[in-house]
């Protein structure tokens, strides 16, 4: 047809998609008489103008949260939706996982149901003829496969529907989080059916919310964000980054909660600290030496509060003073989510002579690795005088997380191992 | 204009390569609608006889006319006009009514109309068993050499059946009061048919307004076979079939106008 290059198996070209979203449509004549002023819309744009072209053969994921344009982006594929502008071009039998059981009709037979579904899936009858026992033995429904639908157990019909979907021999495969169809064991059956498929040289698209199930299948991540590809790579990267701005999105609602909670006067003290307070956080404390900025930061200065173990973290913070001279003890401590104490460290070991103070100043403690193992934590800070006074202690200032991954470490901690048969 | 045509010639090669899905829809129609009533298939007869003899009682009975054996030429042309009547008043929801398969999974949209008519076409060709019962038990037998015109005058009627299904299936997506409006429509629309009294007692002046009403140049066809075992008229048949042909350029052309935004209106 077009001049499709044909070693893409998909391409999208600048491709423009917005819906009329109606306040209060009225479809009927006597609604659209009466209420002329109900038909106002308003254009909600989907997606803002995305371009990727995917090679054959190879399966890509599509992440991003609600309402970012990945199914989408997935119906403009199928041909359900047409886009406003740019172009589709989509090589060869497409076949969507997106509606299981399309045209299943409750009084007929499994094996009837199978041909109805496949038909509309656009495969030809001999076609079916030749799948039907290969579909047959994926549902597992062999003793049932001629008693009507209406008797099935849900997860029966879900399986039968699933059977036909993933035999339908496509090259393009489009899969939208469906996944989690039938017991465990089905599960595992049909993921394992989907990479023999990906393995005969299918191209996939799929979308999910399993990272599991994405890293185990995709060779590609595209994360949409706003209707706009924000990052398009290597699985493992894009991921990563994906779950690291969700983590901040988290952070910073759990910020704006903060600032309604410590709404009080010691509340404002710790709110003047940082920019994503944890609602939780307390201070106490004389202030005669008193925090007045606290933040954490990444190895190259940054702004961060989510990162990796191994990472290098940096604590910078300022403090200030009327008494200049004056001898203290800076402190920190990592607390897990669940209260259990994991770090602490202060500047100057009992024994040691205690820093002197100027009227203000600015302190950090650079963390070269960060030892500990995937969880959100607490930081707490807090600074002590000579004998012991409290001047200044603030809890649960601000909380970290350390991203996941695949480990075979567990509790708050990681030390440098190898195991070895010997 | 020529971009336009080889659209058109790969919208309805597209539609050819799902023909298997057309024939599962229609079977599973036939076959899903009376499963689980004790009748089952049975209704298929049961309802357009009912409803035939209840306008017999009325028309042959009380409403007196000078046709001999009314009830055959009532049958001969009840039975066509049920399947478009049918084909009309399922044809407007056809699309509606599947807006889940619709929003989820790529085929042509054509497909449903067209699997709307051709299981009310299905259905119709079983009535004619009725037709034929009734023709030989009253006497009035068949000509062989009129039948031959049957299958053309069926055809033409499919697809004039199928063009108007087209443009109301996809004109009920925007604009719901159609299916009400097309029921209305129907209903007067038989009485402007020469069903249930024959063309000689139309005033004369008038007379060119049923004519005018493609059905009626269907049905007289049917009757002209049937019940007066004549060949047809060439004029009304080539009036129906210009129609026909007409409606199935129209219905396709709006039918492919508005399908781009079927998944977003429903």
């Amino acid at each position: 047809m077009s001049g499709i290059d044909m070693q893409y198996s998909v391409q999208v070209t600048d491709v423009e998609k917005h819906f009329k979203v109606y306040m209060d449509k009225g479809s009927t004549l006597k609604e659209r008489v009466i209420f002329l002023q109900r038909n106002r819309y308003e254009n909600r744009q989907i997606l803002n103008g995305i371009s990727f072209k995917i090679p054959k053969g190879q399966a890509v994921g599509l992440i991003g949260r609600n309402g970012c344009g990945k199914s989408t982006t997935l119906k403009l594929l199928t041909r359900i939706l047409k886009p406003n502008s740019g172009t589709v071009d989509v090589e060869g039998r497409v076949s969507s996982l997106i509606e299981l059981g399309a045209g299943f009709h409750p009084d007929m037979s499994g094996r009837e149901n199978i041909y109805i579904n496949a038909t509309i899936f656009g495969l030809k009858k001999e076609e079916i003829d030749e799948r039907l026992d290969e579909i047959i033995a994926f549902s597992e429904l062999e003793e049932f496969i001629d008693n009507p639908v209406r008797t099935y157990s849900s997860g029966m019909y879900m399986r039968l529907a699933f059977a036909v979907a993933i035999n339908v021999n496509a090259d393009v495969l489009l899969i939208d989080e469906i996944l989690a169809v039938g017991d465990v064991s089905f599960q595992k059956k049909c993921f394992q059916r989907l990479k023999e498929i990906k393995e005969q040289g299918t191209t996939i698209v799929i979308v999910s919310h399993s990272m599991e199930q994405l890293y185990s299948i995709c060779d590609r991540l595209i994360w949409l964000e706003e209707g706009r590809i924000k990052e398009d790579g290597e699985p493992k990267l894009i991921a990563m980054h994906y779950l690291d701005s969700m983590e901040d999105e988290r952070i910073a609602k759990l910020a704006e909660v903060s600032r309604e909670k410590l709404a009080d006067e010691r509340g404002r003290s710790i709110l003047e600290l940082t920019q994503n307070v944890h609602p939780e956080a307390r201070r106490e404390g004389t202030h005669e030496v008193r925090f007045t900025k606290v933040d954490l930061y990444d190895g190259e200065g940054n702004p961060c509060q989510t990162f990796g173990t191994g990472d290098k973290v940096v604590l910078k913070f300022s403090y200030a003073t009327d008494t200049e001279g004056i001898k203290v003890n800076f402190n920190m401590d990592f607390v897990k989510d669940n209260w259990q104490y994991c770090y602490g460290s202060c500047f100057a070991k009992p024994g040691d002579e205690l820093p002197v103070l100027k009227k203000s100043g600015e302190v950090t403690f650079e963390i070269e690795k960060l030892m500990l193992l995937p969880g959100k934590y607490y930081l707490d800070i807090g600074i002590n005088g000579e004998h012991g006074e409290l001047y200044d202690n603030v809890r649960n200032i601000m909380q970290i997380t350390v991203r996941d991954y695949v480990h075979n470490e567990f509790g708050p901690c990681t030390f440098e191992h190898d195991w070895k048969l010997v | 204009m020529r971009k336009d045509i080889v659209l058109m010639k790969e919208r309805i090669r597209n539609i050819f390569s799902y023909s298997d899905m057309i024939g599962s829809l229609v079977k599973k129609e036939l076959r899903g609608k009376y499963k689980g009533s004790v009748l089952g298939f049975l209704w298929t007869f049961i309802n357009p006889l009912c409803q035939i003899i209840v306008y017999t009682i009325v028309f042959s009975v009380i409403v007196r006319n000078n046709l001999d054996k009314f009830y055959v030429y009532m049958i001969v042309g009840m039975i066509p006009w049920l399947f478009f009547d049918m084909s009309l008043r399922q044809g407007a929801g056809c699309i509606r009514y599947q807006g889940d398969m619709i929003k989820k999974i790529y085929f042509p949209r054509e497909v449903l109309p067209i699997a709307c008519v051709t299981s009310n076409f299905v259905n119709m060709l079983f009535c004619f068993v009725i037709v034929f019962a009734v023709l030989f038990i009253s006497g009035i037998g068949v000509r062989i050499e009129a039948l031959l015109f049957l299958p053309l005058v069926m055809a033409i009627e499919y697809f004039l059946s199928l063009g108007f299904a087209l443009i109301v299936s996809a004109g009920t997506v925007y604009f719901k009061e159609l299916e009400h409006i097309i029921t209305v429509i129907l209903m007067a629309w038989i009485y402007g048919t020469p069903i249930m009294y024959s063309m000689e007692f139309i005033p004369a002046n008038i007379k060119w307004l049923f004519k005018a009403n493609p059905m009626t140049s269907v049905i007289e066809s049917y009757h002209k076979i049937l019940y007066w075992k004549a060949l047809p008229s060439g004029k009304e048949l080539l009036y129906s079939a210009a129609f026909a042909l007409v409606m199935m350029v129209i219905g396709g052309l709006i039918f492919a106008r508005l399908d781009d935004n079927f998944a977003e209106e429903l």
